[in-house]
């Protein structure tokens, strides 16, 4: 067997080794195999720790890997001799078990060997008692029991491991309630020296504890032992150290004479309860009336108090003892509190809520703080605490959530009852508004726009709303940002476009951050408020004058209007043609009317053709005429046979028997206009024109009057045939229903001849009104006086010199001859215009 | 270094090297070495150790002596043990032993009674109890080591062992089994009254080692300067 070794440095400059092994000769090597690594490290840190009294153990660091099988052997001797070797195994080169039982009191060398096939190294030797080395067995048994003399303490009794024999131990004790998290430990010059139990002292009562304990050697050399395991134990009642926190609401009851008085107190905690409570003891003193004794189970009692003053107080009962008791004063009806607290001030800080307050000049007994959720939707549902009368800041012992705003009360409760609250708000932490503000306009100008927002509800701020944003942005994209105050619920934009569409939204910031609201958008309009009036109300007032001007005008140049647009159509029915037609020429007529007409000239005529009375209209015209003047004297005999005839309406036959007033009532309102003919007279008679209105609704019989006017003109003189011409125009419409109008006809006629004076006054009245109602050219107007005086002449002639004094005969003569005059056509008539 | 005559840099040197052998001096340096104290403390603790093992020890040998050997009030006569050494003496003579004889006696003692307790590890039947005795032999072992290293720090020449006294357990074919339990019996019983007896001389030896630390500082001063 040969074995080259061949050192080099490498780059690290750390001796290499590369150890090439060998070449057997017999037939199992491996020829040619080549291992390499590093020769061992010095093992450091050697250090051994025996466990109890029975094995020891030492470790070192081994150093760096080597590469190659390397054997640690712990060895150990004393000055005389030396121990068997501990070698370490492969899989942990860093300890070893020392097999024999160490001795203590006797020095002990201990060193390590490491070697491999590169080298060998030798740590640095160490030399110990092992007693000083030992780590003893954590103590056994521990147990925990408690006194019933005296509540605040606890005896542990243990086991101790057997080292204890021969080396002094000292201690450590841990305790905690049974909830804590962290360990107490009894102070441990308390525990220098060996012992087998402990009282620890300066408990709270009924509750429970947890120990464990550990042991080492009382001069500190070695180890301290693991923990044991740990025991509890309850420290036995004690009576409740304090009285429960006390306070009382009055609920407003209907009645004047009592008060319904909510006792209401708080649980003790467990560290003041000092066991289980069993009930509570309340009494109730008014001023000098017997105690009331209450003994309840629950944590409030109401009761009904009389207005006056009250002294209520609690205690809390336990197995062991009462409480001392809480005193409240609960004050007559009429007391009035004062003296709040100053300067009261709620903060978060370390998660919680902190009240702060300056206590008022009065001695304070205790204070009342009172809290609840500040909502919009739910009510106030206040809890309470209870504080000495010497605190003056506190936090809120409830279930406080974040983002909550809550009302805080802080109520000073003095000797004679409770002084006057005072209230704050606070949030335990704020945060971001949960909604934005929604923004709205309440005013847009043409450069500006007042904006308006409703103030966010406290369930939605989650904060003090610190200050709003306005960020507005125009359509052409100018976006402007603006800070308002929270205070505001309005702001004015000013230097805004007009015309432009803008978009607004708003946010609200706690101190947390903010949150948008909803985008409006609105237009400013392109005029001012105002711009349009001025503008409009000029311009209406301006064609109102100029309407105005123009109905005058109008007014003023009536009858000149009047001649273009509507011309005065005379009334047929205040025509006297009705009286003067039978005048016309008789059947005879009709063979020159046919001649007349013959040269065709009538463009528009309603041709009436008389059938029944063809044969004999002259006879019966003349008759008539003759009838009529009969029938105007005296009776109706004839009348009644015109009426009959009639085909208008109860009215028409008024007109036959010269009812003027009457008629010329119903005609004018319900006449119908005949074509005026007047070229036919061309012919015959130049230059006068005749116009007739007819009595009928039914087209007039121009055609057939015109003949029959030139007749009447010429037969004028004859001075009768007014009933046939009447009666003729009244057969040409006839409807054979006669009857009723016969008897309003005769009816009429009674009338007509009741009074002779209203007769003639009738005339003259029909005269003036064709006067006046004629309002266009002078011949339109003079026509139907003289005509309605030529049809009147026959028969007024006659009935005047019957039934009127002469003088009168004589001026209608004259009117009749004056009037009369310009119509004939010997005389030149007239020419319409 | 190199010193020559009228070198007033030599003389200077010199003095020098003095201070600086100065803490090398034994008497000077007692607070680097802690002498004999610490150790004689020791050997003390080891006596009241080996004193707690060998009860138990005792107690599970003499269980498996069986009765009477187990019985709390059994007191046999001393026959066959008369070359055990005896820890019983006068007190008178005690006292008036000085310590170089006083530890060389413990160390003859305790050097007899392992050979013998050897033996008796030879014979004992249970792994448990073999293991028990061998630790103990294992301690005892130490405890002579220490007496030896305390004789050596106090400057007292170790005992030599006589030639042919060599104690070894030879049980004489005449030894009847009971008279051999009777042997162990005693040579137990008179390792108690060893240890018993070590740790009053060596508490003796403690308290003359260890004066009060007043004296060591007049010790330390005399012998400075």
């Amino acid at each position: 067997m040969g074995q080259v070794q061949s050192q080099c440095k490498d780059e690290s400059n750390q001796v290499l080794i590369l150890q090439e092994v060998t070449i057997l000769s017999d037939s199992h090597s491996i020829p040619g195999l080549i291992l390499s690594g590093f020769p061992p490290e010095k093992p450091k840190n050697l250090n051994c720790i025996v466990n109890g009294a029975k094995s020891m153990m030492c470790q070192w660091d081994p150093g760096r890997e080597t590469y190659l099988e390397t054997n640690f052997t712990l060895k150990s001797a004393w000055a005389t001799s030396q121990f068997a070797d501990c070698r370490a195994k492969r899989d942990t080169p860093n300890f070893c078990l020392v097999e024999y039982v160490p001795v203590f009191f006797v020095n002990l060398v201990v060193w390590v060997e490491a070697e491999n096939a590169l080298g060998k190294v030798t740590s640095d030797h160490i030399n110990f008692d092992p007693v000083d080395k030992v780590k003893p067995s954590s103590p056994r048994n521990l147990s925990v029991s408690n006194s019933e003399e005296l509540s605040t303490i606890l005896k542990l009794t243990w086991i101790n491991p057997s080292v204890e024999d021969v080396i002094r131990l000292k201690y450590n004790i841990h305790y905690k309630t049974k909830d804590a998290s962290t360990w107490s430990q009894i102070p441990p010059e308390d525990t220098v020296s060996t012992r087998s139990s402990f009282t620890v002292q300066d408990l709270k009562p009924f509750t429970e504890y947890v120990f464990r304990i550990r042991c080492m050697k009382e001069d500190g050399k070695g180890y301290w032992s693991d923990w044991s395991e740990v025991a509890s134990g309850i420290t036995y009642e004690d009576r409740p150290s304090k009285a429960p926190s006390f306070w009382f609401k009055i609920n407003s009851s209907k009645t004047l004479d009592y008060r319904s008085v909510q006792l209401m107190w708080k649980t003790l905690p467990p560290f003041e309860a000092n066991g289980k409570i069993l009930d509570y003891e309340v009494t109730l003193t008014k001023w000098k009336s017997r105690l009331q004794n209450y003994t309840v189970n629950d944590t409030n009692l109401t009761v009904n108090l009389t207005n006056d003053r009250y002294i209520a107080t609690l205690a809390a009962r336990n197995l062991v003892g009462k409480s001392d008791a809480a005193v409240l004063t609960i004050p007559a009806r009429d007391f009035q509190a004062s003296h709040p607290v100053k300067d009261l001030k709620a903060f978060p800080k370390d998660n919680k809520l902190w009240v702060e307050w300056t206590s008022p000049s009065k001695s304070v007994k205790k204070y009342i703080l009172e809290w609840c959720k500040l909502s919009d939707t739910s009510p106030c549902d206040p809890d309470w605490q209870q504080e000495e009368g010497t605190v003056h800041s506190t936090y809120l012992r409830g279930n406080l959530k974040e983002s909550i705003c809550y009302s805080i009360t802080v109520t000073p409760v003095y000797q004679n009852g409770p002084g006057s609250p005072e209230s704050t708000k606070a949030y335990l932490k704020q945060a971001a508004p949960s909604k934005g503000p929604t923004v709205r306009t309440k005013k847009v100008g043409k450069n500006e726009a007042v904006l308006e927002w409703d103030r966010l509800p406290v369930d939605v701020q989650n904060g003090f709303i610190r200050n709003y944003t306005i960020f507005y942005r125009s359509s052409a994209g100018n976006a402007t940002v603006v800070n308002v105050d929270s205070s505001h619920t309005e702001y004015t934009l000013s230097s805004l476009t007009s015309d432009t569409l803008y978009m607004v939204r708003m946010a609200a910031y706690t101190d947390e951050g903010g949150k948008d609201g909803p985008e409006f958008t609105f237009t400013t309009p392109k005029f001012a408020q105002g711009e349009i009036e001025a503008i409009v109300v000029p311009v209406c007032l301006a064609i109102l004058l100029t309407t105005l001007l123009g109905v005058l005008f109008c007014f003023n140049k009536r009858d000149l209007i009047k001649k273009h647009i509507w011309p005065n159509v005379p009334d047929p029915s205040k025509s006297h043609i009705a009286q003067w037609s039978p005048h016309a020429p008789p059947r005879h007529n009709f063979s020159s009317k046919d001649q007349m007409y013959s040269d065709g000239n009538f463009t528009d005529v309603s041709v009436v053709e008389i059938e029944a009375n063809d044969k004999k209209p002259f006879p019966e015209d003349l008759k008539s005429l003759d009838l009529f003047k009969k029938e105007k004297n005296s009776t109706e005999g004839h009348s009644s046979g015109i009426g009959g005839s009639s085909c208008m309406s109860s009215s028409r036959p008024s007109i036959s028997s010269n009812d003027e007033n009457e008629s010329s009532q119903n005609t004018a309102s319900t006449v119908q206009y005949s074509t005026v003919v007047h070229s036919g007279y061309r012919h015959q008679v130049p230059s006068v024109q005749v116009f007739s209105r007819s009595e009928s609704t039914q087209p007039l019989l121009d055609s057939e009057e015109r003949p029959e006017d030139l007749q009447l003109v010429d037969s004028l003189d004859s001075g009768d045939g007014i009933l046939p011409r009447q009666q003729y125009f009244k057969q040409n419409c006839s409807q054979p229903e006669t009857s009723p109008d016969i008897s309003h006809f005769e009816r009429s006629k009674q009338v007509s001849l009741g009074g002779e004076e209203d007769f003639v006054r009738l005339k003259q009245q029909q005269i003036s009104d064709h006067i006046s109602q004629s309002c266009g050219s002078g011949q339109m107007k003079m026509f139907p006086e003289v005509s309605a005086v030529d049809a009147f002449s026959p028969g007024t002639e006659g009935q005047v010199e019957r039934f009127e004094p002469v003088g009168m005969e004589a001026v209608i003569d004259e009117e009749i001859s004056k009037s009369y005059l310009p119509q004939t056509v010997r005389q030149g008539g007239y020419m319409p215009q | 270094m190199d010193l020559r005559a009228g070198d007033s840099w030599g003389m200077l040197a010199c003095l020098c090297t003095v201070l600086w052998h100065v803490p090398a001096v034994p008497a000077l340096n007692r607070t680097g070495d802690p002498g004999p104290g610490p150790s004689i403390q020791k050997t003390y603790d080891l006596t009241r150790y080996l004193e707690h093992q060998l009860r138990s020890l005792a107690g599970t040998y003499l269980n498996y002596l069986g009765p009477p050997f187990n019985e709390p009030d059994f007191n046999p006569p001393r026959l066959g043990a008369e070359t055990l050494p005896r820890a019983t003496v006068n007190l008178e003579v005690w006292r008036s032993l000085n310590d170089k004889l006083r530890l060389t006696q413990n160390y003859e003692a305790y050097s007899h009674l392992l050979c013998y307790l050897r033996g008796l590890n030879r014979q004992a039947a249970t792994a448990e109890l073999r293991r028990s005795l061998a630790h103990f032999c294992t301690s005892l072992q130490g405890l002579l080591g220490s007496i030896a290293g305390v004789m050596a720090a106090l400057g007292y020449p170790l005992p030599q062992p006589l030639p042919g006294t060599e104690p070894t357990w030879a049980p004489g074919p005449a030894h009847s089994d009971f008279l051999q339990k009777m042997d162990d019996f005693w040579l137990l019983k008179e390792l108690q009254t060893w240890l018993w007896r070590s740790a009053k001389d060596f508490n003796r030896l403690k308290k003359k080692i260890q004066p009060p630390a007043a004296a060591v500082t007049l010790h330390l001063e005399a012998h400075g300067f």
